[in-house]
């Protein structure tokens, strides 16, 4: 139960971090007399401190609330199937298929991002099929680029393919 | 008002618009009943389609999305007893119960028959609500647009689900995301860090679609590779009459479906809470107002009566400040505001003088799409059913996909893919810590709205604060908004918890 109070805790810390970090970048704007530009930002980012220093206040205050506290249920249980690894390599694949998509273009890249997509989510207890990923992944970066180029006049970057 | 909703239909009726409306409504009940894809999800990823067509076919479109989506819920609700989407959480508590004892096509059948009622209902309050309000609205000044803005901040900020700090935390955060780009008003630029692409801001759509598509992608990355998938199970429509239930059980749940009905349409309207918290709402209500409360739970036909008219209701509940105010009534809705706004309508009190056709057709197109959505979805059940089974890693690399083509296609720059990304992680990590994402969307949309009408407004009194609290529209809503925050702080210091907290966490 100390893990839930020390995310909290951390919860809280990243909160006052984005309001001061807020802070900090709204006191270098420009000022000038009465209600400004930096009026609104300067409440906001004293509203976000405040309410970071609340969160932290709470986690030390009601340590025994929190502990009973479960953020929001729903498939969200640090014990059970948490996968950083899997998350890590989508992110990555995310990134990787951003960064190529003007240079490579995206018929290829989104082919090679959705059959290696599908390898990395693969469940455990599925066997990849490789042949399968790939037909769907080239099917679908197909109909995908050729409906938006064709029907929807989106010119999607077309990169190496001459067309 | 008839000649202007004959119009409309002359309109919805034409073969192309039909025809979107159909895939729509289909498409929209693929993404509510598979767990994981929502209705904001529904509508923001196909909002891009709507680019190139005119106002009339891509807001048909986008319509018939909302009413799918949202009844389409309860076909996992009951066949998997998982919730499709939040909307249909209390559907799972009855209908789950039911399928077990059999009765799987009975509970599908109320369940699709009290969505369309609950729609129609609440499309009909629209209808004779919206013009009434419109006329008021027409009146209302910068003052009047900031409190309302205000309001409606506070509002979802302190009723979202989970710890009212968090909730609070997560509006003012994106607020101050929306603050990023030219300034109202004074047009110096803010936290661009001279990047020009910054300039406009972020726009709403990478937003929406970072928080709610790409998070979910990463969210399925971190649980789904040990998850197991459900398996839906198929009912047989062998000798069913009508809908599946008799006509004296329709009669019985009359009462309950008025009163979750008006649940529904009354929580649709507050800005930034909608069907998600109604259903629960009504099936509470319903259970308490029963004369056999102990059959809850188990199968009782009425909690999915009340939880899928409550849902639906939310609908043309969540359109009415859209369509008179421009505030968005939940995420759909502000997506919904996005595909106005592409359209180059600006949603308000003057769209009803302004571009009164189009809004009759609008109301056509919720009619129509509801009728689509009752027969298409209880004699097209065995089709969806099939479409639960498609796996999700399959699925989902192909919606980042679809989040991509979407994020591009808004002003052809690879930026927008960027920010889906950069929201997207913002999405998990809200997610990670417990933290409400709908209140940080309507602060990011509702944020700008106060900012500027509070500067338009001071200007117009000279950088006098007191004009706002002489109006008194403004004033009640800002009096509403205090009220409501420090009731909230009481109850969050009272021991106790407050009703509204134990019925979001039910």
């Amino acid at each position: 139960m100390a893990t839930n109070k020390k995310k909290e805790l951390l919860i809280g810390i990243a909160m006052l971090g984005a309001g001061l970090g807020y802070l900090l970048m709204t006191i270098q704007l420009p000022r000038h007399a009465g209600i400004d530009a930096a009026f609104v930002p300067s409440l906001l980012s004293a509203l976000l401190c405040l309410l970071g220093v609340l969160q932290l206040l709470s986690v030390r205050s009601c340590a025994q609330a929190v502990t009973e506290y479960h953020p929001d249920g729903e498939a969200d249980s640090p014990q059970g199937g948490s996968d950083i690894k899997t998350v890590v390599k989508t992110l990555a694949l995310i990134v990787g298929y951003i960064a190529l998509l003007s240079p490579v273009g995206f018929p290829l890249m989104t082919a090679l991002y959705l059959y290696l997509q599908f390898i990395v989510l693969t469940p455990v207890d599925h066997r990849v099929n490789h042949l399968v990923y790939a037909l769907i992944a080239l099917v679908t970066a197909a109909i995908v680029y050729l409906l938006f180029r064709e029907a929807f006049d989106l010119m999607l970057p077309s990169g190496l393919l001459p067309f | 008002m008839l000649e202007l909703l004959q119009q409309g239909f002359g309109a919805v009726f034409s073969l192309n618009i039909l025809l979107l409306m159909v895939i729509g409504v289909a498409v929209g009940i693929v993404f509510g009943a598979v767990p994981g894809l929502s209705a904001t999800m529904a509508v923001a990823l196909c909002l891009p389609l709507t680019f190139t067509m005119g106002p009339q076919a891509g807001l048909s479109l986008l319509v018939a999305l909302f009413i799918g989506a949202t009844s389409g819920g309860l076909i996992s609700a009951i066949l998997l007893k998982i919730p499709g989407t939040p909307s249909s959480i209390a559907t799972v508590f009855d209908g789950g119960p039911l399928m077990e004892q059999g009765h799987g096509v009975k509970a599908l059948g109320i369940g699709i028959v009290f969505s369309f009622l609950g729609t129609l209902f609440s499309i009909a309050a629209l209808m004779f609500i919206a013009p009434q309000l419109a006329k008021v609205a027409l009146r209302f000044g910068p003052h009047e647009y900031f409190a309302i803005a205000v309001f409606s901040l506070t509002l979802i900020a302190t009723l979202s689900a989970g710890s009212m700090v968090k909730g609070l935390f997560a509006g003012a955060l994106g607020f101050a995301v929306s603050t990023v780009g030219i300034a109202p008003v004074e047009a110096i630029r803010r936290f661009t860090f001279d990047v020009a692409e910054l300039n406009g801001g972020f726009a709403m759509l990478t937003v929406m679609i970072g928080m709610f598509a790409v998070a979910e992608i990463i969210k399925v990355a971190e649980s789904g590779r040990h998850a197991h998938q459900g398996k839906a199970q198929s009912v047989s429509m062998k000798n069913i009459k009508g809908f599946g239930f008799s006509l004296k059980e329709f009669r019985e749940q009359l009462p309950n479906a008025g009163r979750s009905g008006l649940i529904g349409l009354g929580i649709g309207i507050l800005p930034g809470i909608g069907a998600g918290t109604s259903n629960l709402v009504a099936y509470i209500i319903s259970k308490k107002r029963a004369k056999h409360p102990e059959t809850y739970g188990k199968g009782n036909i009425g909690g999915v009566v009340a939880s899928e008219t409550a849902n639906n209701a939310g609908i043309g509940g969540a359109m009415l400040p859209l369509m008179t105010l421009g505030i968005p009534g939940d995420t759909v809705t502000a997506i919904l505001l996005g595909g106005f706004l592409i359209h180059g309508i600006q949603p308000g009190p003057l769209l009803f003088i302004s571009q009164g056709p189009l809004v009759y057709t609008i109301f056509a197109a919720l009619i129509v799409s509801t009728v689509l959505m009752l027969f298409m979805e209880f004699y097209g059940l065995r089709l969806f059913i099939k479409l639960l089974d498609v796996p999700k890693h399959i699925l989902l690399p192909i919606i980042l996909v679809l989040c991509v083509v979407g994020a591009f296609g808004l002003s052809s720059r690879l930026f927008d893919v960027w920010s889906i990304l950069v929201f997207g992680l913002l999405g998990y990590v809200f997610v990670k810590a417990g933290m409400p994402a709908a209140p940080f969307i309507i602060g990011f949309i509702l944020g700008p709205m106060a900012e500027t009408n509070l500067r338009r407004g001071l200007m117009l009194s000279d950088g006098n604060f007191v004009a706002f609290l002489g109006n008194p529209i403004a004033a009640t809503f800002l009096g509403l908004a205090l009220a409501f925050v420090l009731w909230q702080v009481y109850s969050a210091l009272r021991p106790k918890k407050s009703a509204i907290n134990e019925i979001l966490r039910t």
